[in-house]
């Protein structure tokens, strides 16, 4: 009986312990998913923030890049900034729990996490606390419509992304007297491509264009024939999918297996902007069109881009930047600027600071005009561009003045390719 | 004969052990007294989840423990008790509580339709039926887009704390206590029922349906009964979580790794006990949330390795749950037979 | 839409179907043996289609080749599993069972996400590409080479199982342990050979799957499903069962797309499960 009631005791003032102390340095926590479907995108992200963290805490001479050239943050007198890593395995409720843990550690900060609905709830949980969450990477547009002061979010929504897509049809119909009117919508039935699917139909609604199919279909699914078959009958116009990469491989297969030779295919990133995607698919891969808001090449112009890419592979294992770590990096990069410009780690100094950012679009690595939030928290500077695979490389085609190179419409055949 | 029916009328109605009453009423009084020590909102939350999961294991467990029919789908009641509240609310400012209400009718309803037919169905089948009607809710609710389709449901974050609305901002311990209050009840109520002539007739349906048939006990209907009760059991924690997390979407709350999960602490605790639960949720729960907080930043997936592991080691040594470490009778009794 | 847009559907269905069959005959083989539904199915597969892939990325060998080498290192690693972890769990309940394969799946997924990392893997260049076009009806050469190896495996196993004296002792095996023993067949060494066929059906299939394919460490999970349907409603214990059954979802999931709405089209195999089973418990050639 005294051994039980001991073991209690021990027991409840283990998990009873006080808080820990946390000392000078700038601590910020990190959600990502790290294990279940989407855990590569989550280590590329967390790879993306340690590269900004590298650059933050280490001398490194990047012009152009803010925070590179001194070791630490020096509006804190050289604090180094150190991040606490979790895995939200993609639920809430696991955010929700990782967050708070986090903030018992006595976090300044929150950043993540990819999937809009860990970022809903635990963005609740950092509005309850005072603490700012920022986030770089989640596309659904209600993370902003909630009212909420203390969530800032760098990258572009699904709205704005698709508001890119439709702008462009319309554009090539005036270029080109083209009647582009017909859409077909393909997509996996995760949130993110859900989100992105039904942006896109009420989107099209409203620009006048008619969505003659729809198709939603079980994520990571063993065979898209039936898609495929139903899309090659209705043969839209343009064909939208939001895929991520097995599923983009397969329908690129399938489809060259059918026969279906969609006129237009513009991708909502994810498996179309993979690394590997061209590398795998080769020839196949031509034509494709995807929006993106990173795209490698631009390397050569911007070298920058470059020299942060090397950074990059390092933390990743050798893997490219691509989409979501470069908006990862982007956001977290805003972040610490912005706890640069605060001088301090008090959140409500660092949330002003937020308020106030400005960060121009010359210090960036994507194509945003920069970097300042609207009152409801939105990154207001956001752009995106369209590219297209041709000879085995993307190339921006859209908007006209940034591509470098023109449209090759319509897509390349399979035969032709 | 006689002698063992002897036995059997002197045996007391309960086992008046005075330690495990004391045990269990200090064990309760510091459960309540446990926000006053200023713990914080994380182990506030880790209280909180095994509070509900204790609840969702013996929701499994009236089916599974006491008449015997393995559920692989159990996580389609937590979904549609989280989209009853949330719905209501957020259409038409419904309060919570009687979406509450609301979902255990719904779930309810839904156990009977799914029962009916399938409840025939022995061990596999019916598993592999109940697994796939929850994966086809799963599929459904991420198309249906009057429920938000697979975005789910956002409930709007209120001002102010509110007992109507069943929301509170300023602090998780209306919450804590909320599920708290929740967890004692479903455990006085397992009790009750394991005590009770139903669940008696419960568990001969579970241990051999050829002679509870011959008793006059109508297999069907208590198999049906019973899946009602644990679908009634369930759909409130659905419903709670959703007020709780305020984010409700078809991959958390039609997730089938809630079916799993259930299954797995009910299980590993101790299947048909009422104890059973409560033992796999105190020893699982923390295990998985610290393996994930300590090991789960590398993106190696090392936490899951170890819960993996630990699963196995469990199911090879310990085959009739934890509860065997405590419960000698429990293991007497069944070799005995 | 045309009948020779429905046959094009119905070649495609079947193709896939004779895959879905395949996995789904290891998975019935195993149960029938001992019992044991094998949670974990869907992470031996995804194992195999990585045994297949790290064979052409580091000893180039093409997916096709390699698939005796596939087929005994799956055999290894299921008389491993059973040496390991099912001998111990034979005797306890159903419950125990499903949690320890269950366990040994998330095993299985964790490790290989540690060791190679979520990322998805392709093999480039197969030998088996391209398209074959029968009239207006095509059909890519992955898909049909994998359909007919796999039909041809299961015919082999079919043959195996009815005819071979081995096979003749792993049915009295699955039939009565405990007789099969008086009678002098080892049932533990029959029951790691259940566990090496079981796993070889699969490494044959996923080595074909290569050729068209991604494979990462979450791929298993989906086709898993569909040989726990195609078990269940061929009927547990039931090899050739496996084979309508598959067939059947094949088709049902292809038709059914595209017929009807392709956004819907997991629910319409759910659907014929869930009414053969209404009127046939024990599902269309089932023991039990």
């Amino acid at each position: 009986m005294k051994k039980t009631i001991g073991a209690i005791l021990a027991f409840l003032s283990f998990i009873c312990a006080p808080v820990v102390g946390y000392g000078q340095d700038v601590k910020i926590g990190i959600i990502y998913p790290l294990t279940g479907s989407s855990a590569q995108i989550g280590k590329d992200a967390v790879a993306a923030v340690n590269t900004a963290l590298d650059i933050i805490n280490n001398k490194h001479d990047i012009p152009g890049m803010p925070l590179a050239e001194n070791e630490g943050l020096s509006g804190l007198n050289g604090a180094k900034v150190s991040i606490v890593v979790g895995d939200h395995t993609g639920k809430p409720d696991v955010g929700v729990s990782e967050t708070e843990k986090m903030l018992n550690d006595g976090v300044h900060a929150m950043y993540g996490a990819y999937f809009s609905s860990v970022v809903a709830a635990a963005s609740t949980v950092t509005e309850r606390a005072g603490i700012p969450f920022v986030n770089g990477d989640s596309a659904s547009p209600k993370l902003t419509s909630r009212g909420l002061k203390y969530f800032f979010r760098v990258g572009p929504h699904d709205g704005m992304f698709t508001q890119l897509m439709f702008e462009f049809i319309q554009d090539f119909n005036k270029k080109n007297n083209a009647n582009l009117n017909t859409l077909g919508i393909l997509h996996e039935d995760t949130l993110w491509g859900s989100d992105s699917g039904s942006t896109q139909n009420k989107m099209a609604k409203e620009q006048g264009l008619k969505v003659i199919e729809k198709i939603s279909y079980k994520a990571s699914t063993t065979t898209l024939t039936s898609e495929v078959q139903r899309l090659k009958l209705k043969d839209p116009d343009v064909l939208l999918p939001s895929q991520y990469t097995a599923d983009a491989f397969l329908f690129l297969n399938t489809a060259q297996e059918l026969d279906y030779n969609p006129k237009l295919l513009i991708a909502q990133n994810a498996g179309y902007v993979d690394p590997t995607f061209i590398s795998t698919l080769g020839d196949k891969a031509e034509g494709v069109i995807s929006r993106s808001p990173f795209n490698t090449d631009l390397a050569k112009t911007i070298p920058m881009i470059g020299t942060i890419n090397e950074i990059f592979k390092k933390h990743s294992g050798g893997r490219d930047l691509s989409d979501v770590p470069a908006r990862a990096f982007t956001g977290f990069m805003a972040l610490a600027v912005a706890i640069n410009n605060a001088g301090s780690t008090d959140p409500e100094k660092i949330r002003e600071a937020l308020v106030n950012l400005d960060i121009p679009g010359e210090a960036l690595i994507v194509p945003y005009r920069g970097v300042k939030f609207g009152p409801d928290g939105q990154n207001e500077a956001v752009r995106g561009v369209l590219m297209q695979v041709q000879n085995g490389k993307y190339c921006t085609v859209y908007p006209y003045e940034l591509a470098a190179c023109d449209l090759v419409y319509p897509m390349p055949t399979w035969d032709q390719k | 004969m006689l002698d063992k029916l002897s036995l059997a009328k002197k045996e007391p109605v309960w086992k008046n052990n005075n330690k495990v009453l004391y045990f269990l009423g200090s064990t309760v009084l510091l459960l309540f007294c446990l926000p006053f020590f200023n713990v914080n909102s994380f182990y506030l939350h880790l209280f909180i989840m095994i509070f509900m999961h204790s609840v969702m294991a013996q929701s499994w467990n009236v089916i599974a423990g006491f008449s015997g029919q393995i559920s692989l789908g159990h996580g389609l009641f937590f979904g549609i008790g989280a989209y009853a509240t949330s719905f209501l609310f957020t259409e038409y400012g419904i309060t919570p509580w009687i979406g509450i209400i609301f979902g255990m009718f719904v779930s309810g309803i839904i156990a009977i339709l799914i029962g009916i037919p399938m409840l025939r169905l022995h061990g596999h089948y019916f598993a592999i039926a109940t697994l796939l009607i929850a994966i086809g809710f799963s599929l459904v609710f991420r198309r249906w887009d009057l429920v938000g389709a697979a975005s789910g449901l956002w409930i709007p974050i209120l001002p102010t704390d509110s007992w109507v609305a069943l929301q509170f901002n300023s602090s998780k311990v209306p919450y804590y206590y909320i599920f708290l209050t929740f967890f004692l009840v479903t455990f006085l109520l397992s009790w009750l029922l394991s005590r009770s002539k139903l669940g008696y007739r419960l568990r001969a349906v579970r241990d051999d349906p050829q002679a509870a048939l011959s008793l006059c006990i109508n297999v069907s209907n208590y198999k049906i009964i019973a899946y009602v009760i644990s679908a009634m059991i369930m759909a409130p924690m659905g419903s709670l979580f959703a007020q709780y997390i305020l984010v409700i979407d078809p991959a958390t709350v039609f997730n089938i790794e809630i079916s799993i999960v259930v299954l797995l602490i009910t299980v590993l605790g101790g299947v048909g006990n009422i104890w059973g639960p409560l033992l796999g949720t105190v020893i699982l729960i923390p295990i998985s949330e610290y393996t994930r907080i300590y090991l789960g930043g590398t993106g190696g997936a090392v936490d899951l390795i170890l819960y993996g592991l630990i699963l196995m080691l469990i199911c090879v040594f310990r085959p009739n749950g934890l509860i065997s470490f405590f419960n000698r009778d429990v293991i007497d009794r069944k070799q005995k037979r | 839409m045309t009948l020779e847009i429905i046959l094009q559907a119905i070649v495609a269905g079947l193709m896939m179907g004779l895959i879905y069959a395949l996995i789904a005959a290891g998975l019935s083989l195993i149960f029938g043996l001992m019992g044991i539904v094998n949670f974990a199915h869907g992470e031996h597969l995804m194992l195999s289609m990585f045994t297949s892939f790290w064979l052409w990325s580091l000893l180039g060998l093409d997916p096709l080749f390699s698939i005796p080498i596939t087929i005994l290192l799956m055999a290894v690693c299921g008389v491993l599993t059973h040496y390991f972890l099912i001998r111990y769990i034979l005797e306890a309940k159903m419950l125990i069972q499903i949690c320890a394969t269950f366990g040994l799946s998330i095993f299985i997924r964790s490790v290989a996400q540690l060791l190679w990392t979520p990322d998805y893997r392709n093999v480039q260049n197969p030998l088996i590409e391209g398209r074959i076009e029968l009239g207006t009806i095509y059909v890519g050469q992955p898909q049909l080479f994998a359909s007919l190896i796999c039909l041809l495996a299961f015919i082999c196993l079919y043959w195996f199982v009815t005819k071979t004296e081995t096979g003749l002792a792993l049915q009295a095996t699955a039939q009565d342990r405990h007789a099969a023993e008086i009678l002098g067949i080892p049932s533990d060494k029959m029951f790691a050979l259940g566990w090496a066929i079981g796993l070889g059906c699969v490494a044959v299939a996923g080595s074909m799957m290569m050729n068209y394919f991604a494979v990462f460490t979450d791929v298993g999970i989906n086709f898993a499903l569909f040989a726990f349907v195609a078990v269940a409603l061929g009927g547990f214990g039931s090899i050739i069962g496996c084979l309508y059954a598959g067939i059947i979802i094949g088709l049902v999931e292809s038709l059914g797309g595209l017929l009807i709405d392709p956004s819907f089209k997991l629910l319409y195999v759910f659907a014929i499960y869930l009414l053969v089973v209404i009127y046939r418990p024990q599902g269309l050639f089932g023991r039990y």
